[in-house]
């Protein structure tokens, strides 16, 4: 049996990977979103939060049925390998990355615009401040996708397998540990995954104050 | 320097006109106040005349040309010439040194014993290196109008000024603007309440009535000014 520590590595390597990836995408996409009007921008937006809640097992079956052999993107060869987790584990985390930041970035894209320009700044300092002020909002959006990539089973179930040596992550360790009767492993398991957890929800709300002291 | 605006609309979200067929100039060094009731377009305005939003419809001269169709190099330039300051304040990650000395920073100046006078006057000097996030709201008004006076610029444009801040400090703004204007440069204020001590020292009083300028009086009670 695989021991704790190389489960843990495994999972925090596929799980930093795909937040990495969503995080990426949901800065570019809250940035693109910015200059829309703002009715735009929320209808785009919302269609980003019918998606946070998404049942993860969903997604995990809709990948199945494109990476299985026979199917449409079967030539890629990927279903239950790191990388079709990764794919999984980014489209769990993209909606929750994305609306978390939007409103933040759109909000303080017209804050930081006016106040530089009021300043006689020039357009290229906007960017520079308005990268400076985000810094806590983009660290807090990269470790909520990564939390909820790292604590998500479904999709790493369907189309990873919980292969040991290869695809098993934490939540299928502690799933196959459980179903073999070994609670002890399991507990063990749950405590790694609850510790991280636990310790980016203490970050988070600590960045939280920075994030969000400008509204109160 | 002359701001003229030529038939100024504006709409926020393209519906409804928030300022409608605007016309004004000013010109005259002075102090110019906006008065109007709550939502009348007076933010609005001063945002216009400050050259930080873009009308929907019609055009803002700087000395004779139309701003919104120059080159973004002499865009920045102009803008040195006019600051300002919003209602709220607005202030930005870091330490209050940090937020007070952007305005210079961003011009890349540097401006060491003034700056400090100007901090102590209005009672920063204490809660310099604090995070501005832990100012009172008066403090923090306080900080974004110095932020904005060390700059000395041509045009002066302070969105409800007075709000937040104590009596000492109106007072203290008040000597201010009465100075930079007795050196020739042009305040513009917008206030929802008249103060009298800026009855007798404004040039002109633009009443704003629900996006259009009904009136425009030109108080002549301190010739001297
Ligand atoms: N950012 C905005 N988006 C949409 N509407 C706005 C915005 N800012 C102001 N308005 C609207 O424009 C009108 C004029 O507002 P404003 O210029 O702030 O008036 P005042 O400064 O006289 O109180 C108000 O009806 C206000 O609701
Ligand atoms: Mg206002």
């Amino acid at each position: 049996m695989e021991s704790i520590t190389s489960v843990t590595l495994r999972s925090l390597y596929i799980s930093s990977i795909a937040s990495l990836i969503a995080f990426s995408l949901a800065l570019a996409i809250s940035i693109a979103l910015s200059s829309l009007s703002r009715r735009r921008a929320e209808m785009v937006l919302s269609i980003f939060e019918i998606f946070v809640g998404f049942p993860t097992i969903v997604i995990g079956v809709v990948l199945y049925i494109l990476f299985y052999p026979r199917g449409p993107l079967g030539v890629l060869g990927i279903l239950y390998t790191p990388y079709a987790i990764i794919i999984g584990e980014f489209l769990v985390a993209l909606p929750i990355a994305v609306t978390h930041m939007f409103r933040y970035v759109y909000e303080l894209k017209n804050y930081v615009r006016e106040l530089v320009l009021s300043l006689g700044g020039s357009e290229k300092h906007v960017v520079k401040i308005l990268i400076r002020e985000l810094v806590p909002i983009m660290i807090s959006s990269y470790l909520l996708a990564f939390s909820r990539a790292i604590g998500e089973l479904g999709v790493a179930l369907v189309v990873g397998g919980g292969i040991e040596g290869y695809t098993n992550v934490l939540t299928t360790a502690i799933a196959l540990q459980t179903s073999l009767g070994n609670y002890e492993q399991a507990i063990q398991l749950g405590g790694v995954l609850i510790a991280i957890t636990a310790t980016i929800a203490a970050v988070l709300k600590v960045l939280g104050e920075y994030v969000l002291w400008r509204s109160s | 320097m002359e701001i003229e605006l030529k038939n100024i609309w504006y709409s926020y979200d393209s519906y409804t006109y928030v300022l409608k067929d605007v016309n004004l100039v000013l010109r005259e060094p002075g102090l110019y106040v906006v008065v109007g009731p709550n939502g009348s377009g007076k933010t609005t305005l001063l945002k216009i005349l400050s050259l930080i939003i873009k009308p929907s419809k019609g055009s803002v001269l700087v000395n004779g040309r139309d701003f919104w169709v120059l080159g973004d190099d002499e865009k920045s330039l102009i803008r040195k010439s006019i600051v300002y300051v919003h209602d709220k304040p607005v202030l930005l990650r870091g330490s209050v040194r940090y937020n007070v000395e952007l305005g210079l920073r961003l011009r890349g100046e540097k401006r060491g014993d003034e700056v400090l006078e100007y901090i102590s006057r209005y009672g920063l000097r204490e809660v310099l290196d604090k995070p501005v996030n832990k100012l009172s709201a008066g403090q923090a008004k306080a900080m974004t109008i110095v932020r904005a006076l060390i700059l000395k610029p041509k045009i002066l444009a302070l969105d409800e000024p007075f709000t937040f801040l104590d009596n000492t400090k109106v007072k203290l703004l008040i000597e201010d603007i009465q100075r930079i204007v007795r050196d020739g440069g042009i305040v513009v204020i917008a206030t929802h309440y008249m103060y009298r001590d800026l009855e007798d020292i404004s040039k002109n009083v633009i009443e704003v009535v629900n996006g259009e300028v009904a009136t425009l009086s030109s108080v002549k009670k301190n010739p001297t000014l």
